[in-house]
């Protein structure tokens, strides 16, 4: 399947893979190509960088879709990932009284907890995605996700947040003496609530207090929450749904995208193929590539030059392929596109259409430009 | 932008104990921390390289194991570690507590994670609070290491961590935390003492978020030392090349040799214009490493950025 296929017959497209890859800038075009080829399409977008807005050519990138034309009656919407805000109004959608969202809702811990709790950024970027897709207003809904320092962060957000919740660790949390056997004698509670108190002293906070208020009160949300998780689980496990790696050949995102690509397998999460970002043209620069004589006569001094510039971008493009082919064979997925080393990142909207034409060249009358090496 | 709290010329081994390296993910943040710990290896200084949560710094700096949190020697003069936030905050409530079997239940990774969320800024102390300690640490009557480097997290998490202090002490406000975070961020702030080095690359994207990085940091009031731009395309062709290389009878031709000499020079003019980007953003003094076509893990690729950086630092 290439990824005009894909374009042309999901519903959901998500963007995964580690830090500064071009996840975001590679998930706008896509959006874009799938728009030019009139599929009602919204980018849901975690990065709030300034440069996407200006790439897109809006002045608003915030929680609520904003249109973005794109000519011949063409348009795109872009949302920006509201974490905060999604989690409020999923408990409030949860909750089966005002009170009970409210005592949640104005918890300091929840406060804390529903934007900087692992996995809380991952799982409210689905809630986000589901709830685009029950709307109805989009045909394709692309994300882009947040970068995954625990690989396993991303898509198994929802089963982790919930394990989280009724975890025995929050358990502990909520009654810290619970950790004690049952029959657990009256000297070893004493004990730990005094090891506890003094934990509360020095630290200066009361945070087991606070921590038993707050499970006391999201588990009255709990039974509502596990219903949702689980419709969110098949969707993303559903053939409407396609996964695309993107990454790049360097060799500081080896180790972070194979265990990304390692606990994605683990979760049953299959991914749809693979986009490498920023790749020198192996066929222009592989180990057998030699360049025939020069068809006009220069310097020889500058033709060794041009020969040195030409080796140096053959050795780095060797360490490219060695950087990737353990990946590749791991992912088990075939290559969707191969974007050039660009010598400049996409900063209009022209130059995210011509990206795409990268993405998805047979979707596209006019050939990819740009000077890529590819 | 801020830029008054750059320490003018000053480099990151020259009196700082602690130099903290910090940057956009993919920059080359590791490959400077252990080219910094070389520069301070050759002025004769006593090195604790340290990396927090990843693994790269380690094969680097030639160590030929996996670095954990208790620092290991590679050279008489230079050790190593790499800090694990969870298992900082199990070593600091042991200490504490003195009772291992209730601390270890008690601190399961996701018991920490919600004990993390709920005091915000606790992780980032825990790794200052080690490495408060290394620079403590003395034997006969010395400092046992002279500098501490840290290879800190990208940018959007080493804020959080160099701000720590201060947002756990709004938390913490009696008690012996408090008592430490007041001396941490003390010594944070102290120009004498620590240095904060932000590294990029000389692409739009590292370019602007540098800047941002830059004045946020110098909003802290930390001392600043100026950028690193690192992977710096080379200059492989003279003003004379290019002009031949763009007149009529060669521009128009399609040939690997030509490709690539084009992608080269628009790739470095583009790296220039970026450059000139940074600096009328942060005013001069900027330090330019090269690229490294074998990546910085090639044999001399370390020693090769160190000779620069060194030079940079007696040009200073």
């Amino acid at each position: 399947m290439t990824l005009a296929d894909l374009i042309a017959e999901r519903r959901i497209i998500v963007c995964v893979g580690s830090g500064g890859v071009g996840k975001t800038t590679t998930a706008a075009a896509i959006g874009v190509a799938a728009a030019r080829q009139g599929r009602r399409t919204v980018v849901l977008t975690v990065d709030p960088a300034l440069r996407l807005k200006d790439a897109l050519g809006i002045a608003t990138l915030d929680g609520k879709p904003r249109r973005v034309p794109l000519g011949r009656g063409h348009h795109l919407d872009a949302m920006l990932l509201d974490v905060k805000r999604t989690f409020d109004e999923l408990v409030r959608g949860l909750a089966t009284t005002p009170e009970q969202a409210t005592r949640v809702l104005e918890n300091r811990l929840y406060q804390n907890l529903s934007s900087t709790l692992a996995g809380t950024a991952e799982y409210m970027a689905i809630e986000s995605v589901q709830r685009l897709v029950e709307e109805g207003k989009h045909e394709l809904v692309v994300v882009d996700t947040p970068p995954a320092r625990h690989a396993v962060d991303f898509l198994d957000a929802p089963r982790r947040l919930l394990a989280l919740l009724d975890s025995r660790a929050f358990a502990i949390l909520k009654d810290p003496t619970s950790i004690l056997p049952a029959a657990g004698s009256r000297l070893a509670h004493m004990l730990l609530t005094g090891v506890l108190r003094g934990l509360e002293r020095f630290t200066g906070m009361t945070l087991v207090r606070e921590i038993g208020d707050f499970v006391g009160a999201i588990e009255a949300l709990m039974g509502a929450l596990r219903t949702r998780v689980a419709q969110t689980q098949a969707i993303l496990r559903s053939d409407a749904t396609s996964l695309v790696l993107v990454t790049a050949p360097e060799p500081r995102l080896v180790t972070e995208t194979s265990a990304l690509v390692t606990a994605l397998a683990e979760v049953e999460l299959r991914l749809a193929g693979v986009i490498v970002n920023r790749a020198l043209s192996q066929a222009a620069l592989g180990p057998d590539a030699v360049p025939a004589p020069l068809p006009v006569a220069l310097d020889p001094a500058l033709e060794r030059r041009l020969r040195r510039t030409f080796e140096d971008l053959q050795r780095l493009a060797r360490r490219e392929r060695e950087t990737l082919a353990p990946l590749l064979t791991l992912a088990g997925a075939p290559i969707l596109a191969e974007v050039p080393l660009l010598t400049a990142a996409p900063a209009a909207l022209d130059e995210l259409i011509a990206l795409g034409r990268w993405l998805v060249p047979a979707a596209c009358a006019e050939p990819a430009r740009g000077r890529g090496h590819g | 932008v801020a830029i008054s709290r750059v320490v003018p010329g000053h480099l990151p081994f020259a009196a700082q104990r602690l130099v903290v390296v910090t940057g956009k993910g993919g920059v080359g943040k590791t490959a400077v921390t252990a080219a910094l710990a070389h520069v301070a290896l050759d002025a004769g200084r006593r090195v604790l390289a340290v990396e927090i949560g990843r693994a790269r710094l380690g094969p680097l700096l030639g160590a030929s194991e996996p670095l954990g949190t208790d620092p290991v020697r590679i050279t008489s003069a230079l050790s190593a570690a790499a800090i694990e936030p969870e298992d900082a905050l199990g070593d600091f409530v042991q200490s504490v507590l003195r009772l291992r079997i209730f601390a270890r239940r008690l601190l399961e990774s996701t018991s920490f994670q919600v004990l993390a969320a709920a005091a915000p800024g606790l992780a980032e102390f825990l790794v200052l609070h080690k490495i408060n300690g290394w620079l403590d640490a003395r034997r006969l009557g010395r400092p046992l290491y002279d500098v501490v480097l840290v290879d800190a997290p990208a940018s959007g998490h080493s804020l959080p961590l160099l701000d720590a202090p201060r947002t756990l002490g709004a938390l913490a406000r009696i008690g012996p935390v408090a008592e430490t975070l007041g001396a941490l961020d003390a010594r944070l702030h102290d120009p004498a003492q620590t240095l904060v080095v932000v590294v990029t690359t000389p692409e739009e994207l590292a370019v602007r978020e540098t800047i941002e990085l830059h004045a946020q940091l110098a909003g802290l009031g930390l001392p600043m030392a100026p950028p690193i731009v690192n992977a710096m395309p080379r200059r492989r062709f003279s003003v004379a090349d290019e002009q031949r290389l763009a007149a009529p009878d060669v521009a128009g031709v399609d040939h690997p040799l030509l490709d690539a000499a084009r992608f080269q020079i628009e790739r470095r003019a583009n790296a220039r214009a970026q450059l000139e980007i940074l600096r009328s953003a942060l005013g001069g003094g900027l330090v330019r490493l090269p690229f490294l076509y074998d990546g910085p893990e090639a044999a001399g690729g370390i020693a090769e950025l160190a000779a620069v950086l060194a030079d940079a630092a007696d040009a200073a």
